[in-house]
């Protein structure tokens, strides 16, 4: 069995795991043969460009639409409704009644997963109150801001404290200062000991918060991992500004060099840049500045979903 | 938790949210008054039928030419055979006028005139008259001429007058009449009629709200479809019965101050297998039919995703409906016929012709057997409902329905 790292503790246990997904609309799949495996208090990215197939990965999973292929166990029930009472879910088109005030909104949808409405009412309030939202407790939906209401619909999927969280694009619509106060809770979450499995276009999220992560494409999945191996997928590249710049320079440099500000960006030769140095100072250029950098798992999004869409054209 | 109570819970809370969501609402309070505004306006329309069919009504005669002789006999007659005659069914009131001049000038100059409108006229000796009549004065035409008869019965009896003395004594009754029971069963599927074309079919649209604002992913993601499904139903079939107990209540304390006579107008009208009896069969029976048909109901709104469509969805429904009611009516006043026992086979007339039935016998085990037909009905009603639902909000067939899901662990 696997061993994982997550937040700085060891976990063998999946929280879900499901195997060949398959879900075809109008006799097109989808989603094609999906394997995800969440590991037990992690924090899980599911990325995909626009019309992947995360959203209809993510009700699979839920089994609010059932898979017409493949199987799937959540929180080691093999039927997800029968471990709804310990799920927690924001979809990605958000929905609340108008009519009904925020604290029974959140206080209704932990009545939906078992939480009595009393309970659901006093932690609707604590919830509200920690999000900075306190005066919007008696506020009827209807008259929140956009952002209120999507921060009330994310404090109903937690109200029950779920053992898993599933987010469907959860920072789309919300500003910067809540995009953050989102991050903290997920964070929050995970560190009260539920896994979080979260769906986003949006790497920079990815990045700060998931412990593993999967790319899906075109309706497969094309990458599992961490953030590290997803950026490892790419090799070093080196930015480098020459002191005495001249025209010729572009012959002495790796073939995939590219200007770039002053400078140039080439990938890490594979023995290392200490020969290619050497080569630009005898030659005259001299070195201005240098810099080694990882690729970020933007880029490394870009080049597996780039690669997908060859080969799916290729095909 | 086992799934037959987690099932249970996540019914209640959805019937919970939608029972609330509809009745603490000002809507709620025009709707709650709706009978009273229907009758309100069927009031002020009466009233105005009424008062122009009154005003039209009282220039209406009907006519004897006769000479002094004749008249005060045949005034006399008229008094006497008036008495039989509701006061809505009652001839029009009788003049006479004295003879001037041919009788069939006099006749027709009198219905030409503008005078007065002549329902008919009679003219000529009483033994052989004539008598003229307008479009519909056939039958005054008739009491004119009993009019005559009975002048000419009393004078060749030598004794104008009732040649009987009859005594009269009321009577009443153990149980109610055969018309009653037929009136009463009329008034059953009326009832349930209405109570359900009122009740059940709000239930069309409730599936609405929660498309217009997303929360059906809510709903989806966190209770069984089938459980929202049931939910509605019964969260609307709880606002269904806190109308009938406020109307009910009303009802019942109406009848307590109604004048003596009034009350014993109704006294024949019951049902016969006794009024206790018939309460709660009668409250049953509203139950199956609002399951039946608002299960109907809300797996065709689900297919709707506008409320255009909604609307045009409404109008099947309705005439659905209204032929149900037609068969089960027509059951009503032919108990024993063919299409009685197809109207208490048929599914969706059951309740209705059933209810008819319980005014009409006083046999119970019927009651019984119908019941678990339509429990039946009403099962597999509500999970095609509920398959049709989910098709409709999710576009997803959904898992394979198990019974033994609700029961199991």
């Amino acid at each position: 069995m696997n061993e994982f790292c997550i937040g700085g503790r060891l976990t063998q246990e999946y929280a879900l795991t499901a195997s060949g997904l398959v879900k075809l609309y109008g006799g097109k799949r989808v989603v094609d043969g999906v394997d995800i495996a969440v590991p037990t208090g992690s924090v899980y990215g599911v990325l995909g460009p626009n019309g992947a197939g995360k959203t209809t990965t993510l009700r699979m999973l839920l089994g609010i639409i059932e898979p017409d292929e493949g199987s799937r166990e959540l929180l080691g029930r093999t039927s997800p409704r029968d471990a709804s009472d310990l799920v927690g879910y924001l979809p990605e088109e958000r929905g609340l009644y108008p009519s009904m005030k925020a604290k029974e909104a959140i206080a209704f949808m932990g009545a939906l997963r078992g939480l009595d409405w009393k309970t659901g009412r006093a932690r609707a309030v604590e919830l509200l109150e920690a999000a900075g939202l306190g005066h919007a407790a008696d506020e009827k939906i209807r008259k929140l801001s956009k952002g209120m209401a999507q921060l009330v619909q994310l404090l109903g999927s937690v109200v029950h404290q779920p053992k898993f969280l599933v987010l469907d694009e959860p920072f789309s619509g919300l500003d910067p200062v809540n995009q953050e106060r989102l991050e903290k809770l997920i964070l929050a979450e995970r560190d009260r000991g539920a896994t979080v499995l979260f769906s986003t276009h949006v790497m920079a999220h990815a990045e700060r918060l998931c412990d593993r992560l999967a790319i899906i494409a075109k309706g497969k999945r094309r990458f599992e991992g961490t953030v590290a191996d997803a950026r490892a997928t790419l090799p070093y590249t080196a930015h480098y500004v020459p002191h005495f710049p001249n025209d010729d320079i572009a012959a002495s440099l790796p073939a995939d060099a590219r200007r770039e500000g002053d400078g140039w960006r080439f990938t890490m030769p594979e023995g290392g840049i200490e020969d290619l140095l050497l080569k630009l100072i005898n030659a005259g250029y001299g070195i201005s500045g240098l810099s080694i950098e990882r690729p970020g798992l933007h880029d490394a999004f870009v080049r597996i979903v780039g690669e997908a869409a060859l080969k799916e054209d290729a095909a | 938790m086992s799934n037959f109570r987690r099932t249970v819970r996540q019914t209640m809370t959805v019937a919970r949210r939608d029972f609330v969501a509809t009745v603490f609402t000002p809507t709620f309070l025009i709707f709650l008054l709706a009978p009273l505004i229907m009758l309100g306006f069927g009031a002020i329309g009466g009233m105005g039928a009424a008062s122009m069919a009154d005003s039209s009504d009282k220039q209406v005669r009907i006519v004897a030419i006769a000479d002094d002789a004749d008249r005060d006999a045949l005034i006399e007659a008229d008094k006497r055979v008036r008495t039989v005659f509701r006061e809505l069914d009652a001839p029009p009131p009788l003049r006479v006028d004295a003879p001037a001049g041919e009788g069939d000038a006099q006749a027709r100059s009198l219905i030409d005139g503008d005078e007065i409108d002549v329902s008919a006229v009679m003219y000529g000796p009483l033994e052989k008259p004539t008598i003229l009549y307008g479009p519909r004065g056939d039958r005054t035409g008739d009491y004119l001429a009993t009019l005559a008869s009975d002048v000419l019965r009393d004078r060749a009896a030598g004794s104008p007058g009732p040649m009987s003395s009859a005594t009269k004594e009321p009577f009443e009754r153990a149980g109610s009449s055969i018309g009653g029971r037929g009136q009463a069963a009329f008034f059953t599927v009326f009832g349930l009629f209405f109570l359900t074309l009122l009740l059940a079919g709000q239930a069309v649209g409730t599936m609405a709200e929660e498309r217009s604002n997303k929360v059906i992913e809510i709903l989806a993601a966190a209770v069984p479809l089938e459980s929202v499904f049931l939910g509605k139903l019964i969260g609307m079939f709880g606002v269904a019965l806190l109308f009938i107990a406020f109307w009910g209540g009303i009802a019942l304390n109406f009848t307590t101050v109604l004048p003596a006579d009034f009350a014993a107008a109704f006294a024949e009208i019951g049902p016969a297998v006794g009024l206790g009896t018939f309460a709660l069969l009668f409250l049953v029976y509203f139950t199956m039919a609002y399951m039946l048909l608002g299960a109907v109901f809300l797996g065709i709104g689900a297919q709707a995703s506008t409320p255009r469509e909604i609307q045009m969805l409404s109008l099947p429904i309705t005439i659905f409906q209204v032929a149900m009611f037609g068969l089960s009516a027509a059951a009503a006043g032919s108990p024993d016929s063919w299409f009685a026992t197809f109207a208490e086979v048929f599914p969706f007339s059951s309740p209705f012709a059933m209810g008819a039935k319980a005014a009409n016998d006083p046999a119970l085990w019927p009651h019984f057997a119908a019941l678990a037909w339509q429990l039946l009905w009403v099962a597999i009603t509500v999970a095609i409902g509920a398959r049709l639902f989910r098709r409709g909000v999710l576009q997803s067939a959904g898992p394979k329905f198990r019974w033994a899901s609700l029961i199991g662990r």
